[in-house]
């Protein structure tokens, strides 16, 4: 049912947009409910260790930097959970902030400020999200970016094992694979 | 109804029905068995297939990538029955296809309940793609049921070859089997038919078992003995009865020989003493006739006529006599110039003038001349002599065929007889007339029933009061021995 309602909630959205885009940041562009949804599907196809979860059992999807989702985010995750883990959302402005966060999506711009993301986050076990370019070489794990028209994502194979994620060979072999410390 | 099927082939084919029905229904059974447990087979592998592609393709529909799942589908190719597969997404619109030249209109447009059936020449159902307990899509496969067929094909070839050698096996088996029930009864069946039709009792069965058609044999065997037995029983009985009747016969034919000569020897040692008083009554009358009265020669006159009429007796007891002593001198008659002479002397005898003979054209005949002559004499006095009150006797004498006989008759319009008593017709000294009215003996018809008893014919009358009488007698065509 929840799924429905997300479904439900997604035709509204995009309805909504596309009649008036001026309602302002509450509303993401079709392009980013998308990723929210894939996202929302990570929780699915990634495995944490055990220890990421000793601070919540939550699985806690985080957005750095300004929120492009608007509330669609929150809607696509309202009452879902994987394995037992219900999942939340949380904003975050500055990267200090995080203590417990198991997937990050970074909306930054600038490659020092990502830089500084990701070497200065806390948590060990977070999978780094963004749709910038060189995302993956700057040491963040999925990159999303645009190809035909759709979203495709590029993994960072050696980022997720050091940070001891393991994510599911289905969902590699849907992605573009960074293997080695070079190609970065 | 009655078969001339013989017992070894009702065995057979009662074999070869039963075993050929218990195999029917053997095949049958497995038929269905496996038509059921096949299409249940069939069902549990497409879903097993289902689940693998299934499985394979959540990432492929959770992230959206069409060509993904494409190429999961494409693994479907390794099974030549899967003729169409394809994924729905979560909001159920078409999302892959397999083959993917496939056109979008031969799919569902929407899925629908999971679960698999069976159309007309498929197996098609959907099935729920699921991770972590969300359904991420829907699974839609079609597989043709080639298989099944495959299968039935198979199986039927496979149940005609048993069900044809099982057939071959109990033919070949009965055949060597029922000889154990059929031997014997076959034998028993030949033996009785040998029986019946040599008249052999002394034949015996030979048991071969001890069942049932052991215990009838020696039964059969039992009753032949009885019957044997019997049979010596009864013709030991006819010979001793044969026997009897040959004495017995023998013993008759001396008794009546015996009485035979014995009244013979009466009938003409009586001539002697009645001649002499004969004669004695003669010179009586010549000699000492004027010396008597009136009443002493009347009543000479009566012994001398009763004296006559004994004469008389004895001499037709004499000739009936000499008829069983005389042997049948047997030659070729002319029976008409017989008759015609036979009715001049009697016509000369009885003075006869208002009388009419028609004779017919009358066959010769074999046999003793002067017995024959005799039997015709008899006849045609007896019909002048019955008919003389008439205005004029009438003698029709006839004859026509019998069988292999020729019947003679003589028929007069005299007084006739009453037939209530024609037992005594032909009776030696039986008279149906008193000798007042009509004279003679009686031994006449006597005479002509031993002459033509003699000569292998027979004798019979016909006769109405007052109108007539008809005899009859029969001779046959051929002479015969005697």
């Amino acid at each position: 049912m929840a799924i429905l309602r997300v479904i439900h909630l997604q035709i509204i959205a995009i309805l909504l947009c596309g009649l008036n885009c001026a309602q302002g940041q509450k509303q993401a562009a079709p392009e980013y409910q998308v990723k929210a949804v894939f996202l929302f599907n990570f929780a699915q196809f990634v495995e944490w260790p055990p220890s990421a979860f000793s601070e919540t059992n939550d699985i806690i999807i985080g957005v750095l930097g300004e929120n492009p989702f608007g509330n669609f985010l929150g809607e696509t995750v309202r009452g879902e959970e994987v394995n037992g883990h219900p999942l939340k959302v949380q904003h975050y402005a500055k990267i200090e902030e995080i203590k417990a966060c198991h997937i990050l999506f970074i909306n930054l711009t600038e490659a020092l400020e990502i830089k500084h993301a990701i070497t200065n986050l806390k948590p060990k076990h977070t999978l780094t999200v963004s749709d910038v370019d060189g995302f993956t070489a700057q040491g963040g794990m999925i990159r999303f970016f645009n190809e035909d028209k759709k979203t495709r994502m590029r993994i960072n194979l050696p980022a997720t094992k050091d940070a001891e994620l393991k994510i599911s060979s289905k969902l590699l072999r849907l992605a573009e694979i960074v293997s080695s410390k070079k190609q970065q | 109804m009655k078969t001339s099927t013989s017992i070894q082939r009702k065995l057979m084919r009662m074999i070869a029905l039963t075993s050929g029905a218990a195999l029917m229904l053997t095949c049958a059974s497995y038929f269905v068995y496996e038509f059921f447990t096949f299409r249940q087979a069939m069902i549990s592998q497409l879903t097993i297939l289902g689940e693998a592609i299934s499985t394979n393709s959540t990432a492929a529909l959770a992230f959206q990538n069409s060509d993904d799942a494409a190429e999961t589908l494409t693994a479907l190719k390794s099974d030549k029955h899967i003729v169409a597969a394809c994924l729905y997404d979560k909001e159920g619109t078409l999302f892959a296809k397999y083959p993917s030249a496939l056109p979008n209109s031969i799919f569902p447009r929407v899925p629908q309940e999971e679960s698999f059936h069976f159309e007309n020449t498929h197996l098609a159902g959907f099935q729920n793609v699921i991770q972590n307990g969300k359904r991420l899509g829907t699974l839609y496969l079609r597989s043709d049921i080639g298989a099944m067929y495959e299968r039935f094909q198979l199986y039927a070839v496979i149940a005609i070859l048993v069900i044809g050698f099982s057939f071959l096996l109990s033919y070949l088996l009965s055949k060597r089997l029922q000889q154990r029930i059929s031997k014997p009864i076959l034998a028993l069946a030949k033996t009785a038919r040998d029986i019946s039709k040599n008249d052999d009792y002394s034949v015996r069965v030979v048991k071969l078992d001890d069942d049932e058609v052991g215990v009838l044999t020696e039964a059969i065997n039992q009753m032949l003995t009885r019957i044997e037995e019997q049979t010596e029983e009864i013709l030991s009985l006819n010979q001793g009865l044969e026997q009897k009747i040959i004495d017995r016969t023998s013993e008759l034919q001396a008794a009546n020989k015996e009485l035979e000569s014995f009244s013979y020897s009466v009938s003409h040692d009586l001539r002697a003493p009645l001649r002499s008083i004969h004669s004695y009554i003669n010179i009586l009358s010549e000699e000492y006739g004027e010396k008597l009265d009136n009443e002493a020669r009347r009543l000479i006159a009566i012994v001398t006529s009763n004296s006559k009429k004994m004469g008389q007796l004895i001499d037709d007891l004499l000739a009936f006599s000499r008829l069983g002593r005389r042997e049948l001198l047997r030659t070729p008659l002319n029976m008409n110039s017989l008759v015609s002479s036979v009715w001049e002397d009697q016509i000369r005898l009885q003075e006869r003038s208002n009388v009419k003979l028609s004779s017919a054209d009358l066959p010769n005949a074999v046999g003793d001349s002067a017995a024959i002559t005799q039997v015709w004499t008899n006849l045609i006095s007896n019909a002048l002599k019955y008919s003389r009150h008439k205005e004029c006797s009438m003698v029709d004498i006839g004859h026509f065929q019998k069988e292999d006989m020729t019947v003679y008759f003589v028929r007069d319009n005299g007084a006739g007889f009453d037939m209530k008593y024609y037992d005594k017709l032909f009776g030696v000294f039986q008279r149906l007339h008193s000798a007042k009215e009509f004279e003679g003996t009686g031994v006449g018809l006597a005479i002509v029933q031993r002459i033509v008893t003699r000569h292998g014919g027979t004798v019979w009358a016909e006769s109405k009061v007052n109108e007539g009488t008809t005899f009859y007698f029969s001779l046959q065509n051929k002479s015969v021995s005697d």
